[in-house]
């Protein structure tokens, strides 16, 4: 072996990566040619001198390194006596499916939250709390039209209050507590004339705005005011059943609230608005008339405008890269950035998908991290660093020669959560190597 | 005959010879009558009878045209004339005889001899003259006479003398060469001088008269020279000094046809010279014409052609195999180098004629004239189109199906938001879609196949119009609106309500209030239509409130066009010519269209008036869209046929597309983008690119985009049914017989 290794082409190297803490010295090494991933981790980790090695992924201009060295030379046309600049990211586990909840409808919408509750909106007009281990610990039945967007208010002990927007243009607030197993409506939000697309709650869990298909985005505030009225005017509509339906829910007292605020701006649909998670003042949304907008909610003014030329159907702001990214009609996932006020270009465009993305979200603990869901029943996570999607998840069953839809994603700490057309709530679970290292540090 | 004609003649020659002897011959005649006197007066009396005679018979002879004898007779009328004078003129004349004698002594002595001499032989010969006119004498060969006399008696034969005495009288007889025998008289005579001139002059192709003048002064009878005094004294008439009217008239003809460009003068000629220097410009440069192709240039000798070249142009053994293997055409060239030692070793050119007879060949076949072939490149004869690329957005990929009605589809509406579809199947259901999704919200069953459904164009309005069997029924669905739009489209809908109770039943159309069931489902208002045929279509006007339904075999009452608002039914055409296809509103105009199966007529609402006749040249058309502008149409037919109509250029199609391979069942226009699709029933649907410029100068710029296949499969020979484009988006909904309504984006 020993000969072969002194004929053997040998390439020079250099280890860059953006997380300090795995830092090496900048140094050019020579290393094999016939080193792939895992040979390569292995010098990092001896490099670093680790000896529980945690696993790295290589990026070589911007796309992971799959093969050999070599192999890659050959494929790029490059010469052996370059340098090459390795980065090394931690490596992603590949995801792992762990359950399937089933529903009994489409499932719309989907949140997951730290406690391990899964809050899904479904197209049979329920909403459902779901715990981790497969069960559904509450059913909220209220809504006339198939609910098209939920999100979580706060969980105490077991009290959950929680939010859902439904087709028939009203948002609910439900209270349950888990443990007595009962559920009541706190409010109802009236004021949208179109189906409601999308919720977003702001940090505070104060204030929250909604999109709708009237192409207004509303604010709403979480807690009682005094403007607000109880009962609704139905009088109008004729019919006797409807009527006995409301004089049914008068009964049950909900209290209608109306918005304390109305953005308008788009000139088509809003399909998704999502809070500034950093400051609860700025307001991103994204619509039909191909335009990301942001907000000011104080002033309820329009800050900035970035246009593309395809309907927006999700976005998804990150804290922790500062980016939005958004799913469009054109099978693409981009990647905006707010702060560039004088440009509207878009800072990455990722196309793998083969439909429409419906839905797109960030990992809360990587700056680098996307999950993006598309008609094609697929679930991409990408790195950002990477223009080519780091894993692929076929969720829905290969038999069925129609792919069901995926419409909405949820990366809720170390879980992708996923639902769609096939009435099922996907859980993956997405993790990152346990670092024994990292964890003694912070 | 001959004789007759010739008398005259002689007569005249006998007047003209009768003058001018007397004076000569008087001096003869008086010696002759000395002469005579005294020896034959006795003969003489005795021959004048004879003489007398003989005039006569002399006569007979010149009328024979024998000039012998002619010159004959003179010589003896002279004696006649003679032995005449003699007797009559004797004493009368006796003093001019002595005057006359003295000038002709001398001549007449000579005379005298010679002619008394020859009177003397003549004498003895002499025999009285033969009558027997102008006979071959050969008759009288036979016999010793040779004629009669002019008594009848026998004329012996003279005496004919042998060959000796013929031989005699050559030698002797010095007259001999000059006589002649008289055939007549058998008589050898002697020829005058007179005789010898003549023939001496005919000889010279003469006038034989010697006194005749050819050259005689003309006698000038009509004169050239004017006479000095006029014939008549008449003053000159006016015409000859007015222009003559008659010319005038011809010189206006002429002038006129010149005018008119009838008569074309003659151009004035150039004078060209008659003989040229063809050479002239032989040793100018000839000029740079674009045309001129000289003669193809001989190569010139290289090295290796000498008869010596170097030693390194020389082939080598292999070379020279393998030249010699090739084929003659495939050789670079026809020759190897060879080298001799000296010049007078070289031997002849062994291909020198066959180079200079390819050379000469190369000449005459050399193109000398340029042929002007059309170059051009069928590249740029194809309209430059834009870029397909560039013309986007377009729908390119089918992104879902809307899966559940389990018939075909016929029809569907879009929401005039773009949110909802709804669509209607030959599975007697109507469905509406959210469209993003392709969730299927609502079902109806109405109980017969949805030939039509058209969604409110009013967007205060959320319902729409359905067509089955002979109703069209108008159905909100009001899960999908707010509370007040449901309200709104309540009252909207049913105002009419008290109206209906109104109508008699004549009506072309009856409205009517829904049942409380149908009422729960949504049923707003139905229209039941008086006849029992199928209302194939129901057509807004863009305003939301008329509406048009269309019975292609309810004859009269095919088309009504319905008030919403009033529940109010019109019968626009009394008559309807031909089978209806499609009708539709203009979306500005008050014009309405209706597609027969070749025309379009275009009908003025409030005029009520046909405005214009559109003729498609299809055989069957199939559907109809007008364009969001209103000035533009198209339609499609069952023959593959999609044709763009320019209602301010033609009554002719602007552009006929024809790239399905099956019949066009439905065609298409975007409200928003500049797109227009025509799907068929091959199963494909068809993406063009419509730019409509407001510039009126500037026509439609019309591109193909796209082709959508595999989006629905063709059953029972039916693909795709309906297409419409999405209101807002770029993107295409279309609907098959296969059970499937499709998005494309």
């Amino acid at each position: 072996m020993e000969p072969d290794i002194e004929n053997e082409p040998q390439i020079q190297v250099k280890f860059v990566t953006q997380q300090r803490k795995y830092a090496v010295a900048d140094s050019a090494i020579l290393v094999p040619a016939k080193l792939r991933r895992y040979g390569l981790s292995e010098i990092i980790n001896h490099l670093l001198g680790y000896e529980k090695p945690i696993p790295f992924d290589f990026l070589v201009d911007g796309e992971f390194l799959r093969t050999s060295l070599s192999e890659y030379l050959q494929n790029a046309r490059l010469s052996t006596e370059n340098i090459i600049t390795l980065e090394y990211v931690e490596s992603m586990l590949p995801p792992t499916s762990l359950s399937a909840y089933q529903h009994d409808d489409w499932v719309s919408s989907v949140k997951g939250h730290d406690q391990g509750y899964f809050l899904t909106g479904s197209y049979d007009n329920n909403v459902r709390i779901w715990n981790a281990s497969g069960e559904c610990l509450q059913t909220f039945v209220g809504h006339n039209a198939p609910i098209k967007s939920v999100a979580w208010v706060s969980i105490q002990d077991e009290d959950i209050i929680c939010l859902s927007a439904s087709q028939d243009r009203t948002i609910r607030a439900w209270h349950s507590s888990i443990a007595d197993k009962q559920c009541d409506v706190l409010y109802e939000y009236r004021g949208h004339k179109g189906s409601i697309e999308s919720i977003s709650i702001s940090k505070q869990e104060e204030l929250f705005s909604s999109g709708s298909w009237d192409s207004s985005i509303r604010i709403w505030t979480t807690t009682t005011t005094p403007d607000d009225e109880d009962g609704s005017d139905y009088e109008f509509i004729e019919n006797e059943k409807k009527r006995r339906k409301i004089s049914k829910k008068k009964t049950n007292s909900i209290i209608a609230k109306k918005s304390i605020g109305i953005l308008m701006g788009h000139v088509g649909p809003v399909s998704s608005v999502f809070f500034d998670t950093k400051d609860s003042a700025k307001l991103y949304s994204g619509g039909w008339d191909y335009s990301i907008r942001t907000w000011d909610i104080e002033s309820r003014t329009n800050v900035d405008t970035k246009n593309c030329d395809q309907v927006v159907y999700d976005i998804a702001y990150s804290e922790k890269s500062g980016l939005i990214a958004s799913g469009h009609a054109d099978r693409a996932v981009r990647l905006w950035d707010p702060r560039a006020e004088d440009v509207a270009v878009v800072k990455l465009s990722l196309v793998s998908h083969q439909n429409w993305v419906s839905a797109v979200s960030w990992s809360k603990n990587s700056p680098f991290m996307l999950a993006s869901a598309s008609y094609d029943s697929c679930v991409k996570m990408w790195d950002i660093r990477s223009k080519s999607p780091l894993y692929n998840l076929r969720v829905s069953d290969d038999t069925n020669e129609s792919r069901k839809k995926l419409l909405c994603i949820d990366w809720s700490k170390d879980l992708i959560l996923s639902g769609g057309e096939d009435n099922r709530l996907h859980i993956h679970s997405a993790k990152k190597f346990e670092n024994p290292y990292t964890k003694e540090s912070p | 005959m001959a004789r007759g004609k010739t008398y005259p003649v002689t007569r005249k020659r006998k007047v003209a010879e009768s003058e001018f002897p007397n004076q000569k011959k008087k001096p003869l005649n008086k010696k002759e009558t000395e002469k005579n006197s005294k020896s034959d007066i006795t003969n003489n009396a005795k021959t004048l009878s004879n003489k007398k005679h003989d005039v006569s018979s002399k006569h007979e002879k010149i009328a024979g045209n024998q000039i012998k004898g002619h010159y004959k007779y003179n010589r003896n009328r002279y004696q006649i004339v003679n032995t005449l004078g003699r007797f009559d003129d004797e004493d009368l004349e006796e003093d001019d005889d002595e005057q006359s004698g003295l000038w002709g002594d001398e001549n007449d002595s000579d005379y005298i001899a010679g002619d008394s001499l020859e009177d003397m032989t003549r004498q003895q010969k002499w025999q009285p003259p033969n009558t027997v006119g102008n006979i071959p004498m050969e008759w009288y060969d036979d016999y010793p006479h040779i004629g009669y006399d002019i008594d009848g008696k026998i004329i012996m034969k003279p005496a004919k003398g042998d060959e000796l005495d013929e031989f005699l009288d050559k030698m002797e007889d010095p007259d001999y060469w000059i006589s002649v025998k008289d055939n007549l008289t058998q008589q050898n005579v002697k020829l005058t001088d007179e005789e010898l001139d003549i023939i001496r002059r005919i000889q010279m192709h003469e006038i034989p008269d010697a006194n005749y003048n050819p050259y005689e002064p003309m006698v000038e009878w009509f004169t050239s020279k004017p006479e000095v005094m006029p014939l008549s004294a008449a003053p000159e008439p006016k015409r000859r000094f007015v222009p003559s009217k008659w010319e005038a008239k011809r010189i206006m003809k002429i002038v006129r046809g010149i005018r008119e460009g009838r008569i074309i003068t003659r151009k004035t000629q150039v004078q060209k010279p008659r003989f040229y220097n063809l050479w002239a410009d032989s040793d100018q440069p000839r000029q740079d014409h674009p045309m001129h192709i000289p003669a193809p240039k001989m190569k010139l000798p290289e090295h290796d052609e000498s008869y010596n070249p170097p030693a390194e142009y020389l082939p080598t053994d292999k070379e020279k195999e393998e030249w010699e293997q090739m084929d003659s055409e495939d050789r670079e060239k026809n020759y190897l180098p060879q080298k001799y030692s000296s010049l007078r070793a070289v031997p002849a050119y062994g291909r020198f004629i066959h180079e200079h007879f390819n050379r000469c060949l190369d000449l005459y076949l050399a193109p000398r004239i340029r042929r002007n072939k059309l170059n051009i490149d069928p590249e740029s004869l194809i309209p430059k189109l834009p870029n397909p690329k560039d013309l986007q957005p377009f729908p390119t990929t089918l992104t879902f199906s809307y899966t559940g009605h389990t018939a075909r589809i016929r029809c569907f509406s879009i929401d005039p938001l773009g949110l909802w579809l709804v669509s209607g199947s030959d599975d007697q259901t109507i469905r509406v879609w959210e469209i993003t999704t392709g969730r299927c919200v609502y079902t109806w069953t109405v109980g017969d196949i949805v030939h039509s459904i058209a969604w409110c164009p009013n967007k205060d309005v959320c319902g729409f119009f359905a067509a089955f069997s002979n109703k069209v029924a108008f159905i909100s669905p009001f899960k999908l609106c707010d509370e007040e739009m449901y309200v709104v489209t309540n009252r909207y809908v049913t105002a009419g309500h008290n109206q209906i109770q109104k109508d008699d039943k004549k009506k072309s159309a009856h409205w009517s209030q829904p049942t409380e069931q149908e009422k729960e489902l949504g049923y707003l208002v139905i229209l039941d239509h008086s006849h029992s045929k199928t209302v194939k279509q129901v057509t807004w006007h863009r305003k939301g409130d008329y509406f048009a339904t269309l019975a292609p075999d309810a004859g009269n009452q095919g088309i009504l066009i319905h008030q919403l608002t009033k529940h109010q039914t019109q019968q626009p055409f009394r008559k309807i010519k031909g089978l209806i296809q499609r009708v539709m509103f203009h979306p500005i105009k008050p014009l309405f269209f209706v597609a027969t199966q070749r025309y379009i007529r275009i009908y003025n609402l409030i005029k009520q008036e046909a405005t214009k006749t559109l003729q498609a040249g299809v055989k069957w058309i199939s559907s109809l869209d007008v364009h969001p502008l209103g000035d533009n149409i198209i339609i499609g037919s069952y023959d593959k046929r999609l044709c763009w109509f320019d209602l301010d250029l033609s009554s002719r199609p602007y552009k006929t597309l024809r790239y399905h391979s099956m019949a066009i069942r439905s065609v298409s226009y975007h409200k928003r983008f500049p797109l227009f699709a025509s799907c068929s029933d091959d199963g494909s649907i068809q993406i063009f690119h419509g730019m409509v410029y407001n510039d009126l100068l500037q026509n439609p710029l019309i591109v193909p985009v796209k082709i959508l296949k595999g989006g629905h499969k063709v059953v029972d020979s039916l693909g795709v049914l309906h297409c419409e484009f999405h209101p807002t988006q770029p993107w295409i909904i279309s609907s098959g017989a296969d059970h499937q309504i499709n998005l494309w984006t």
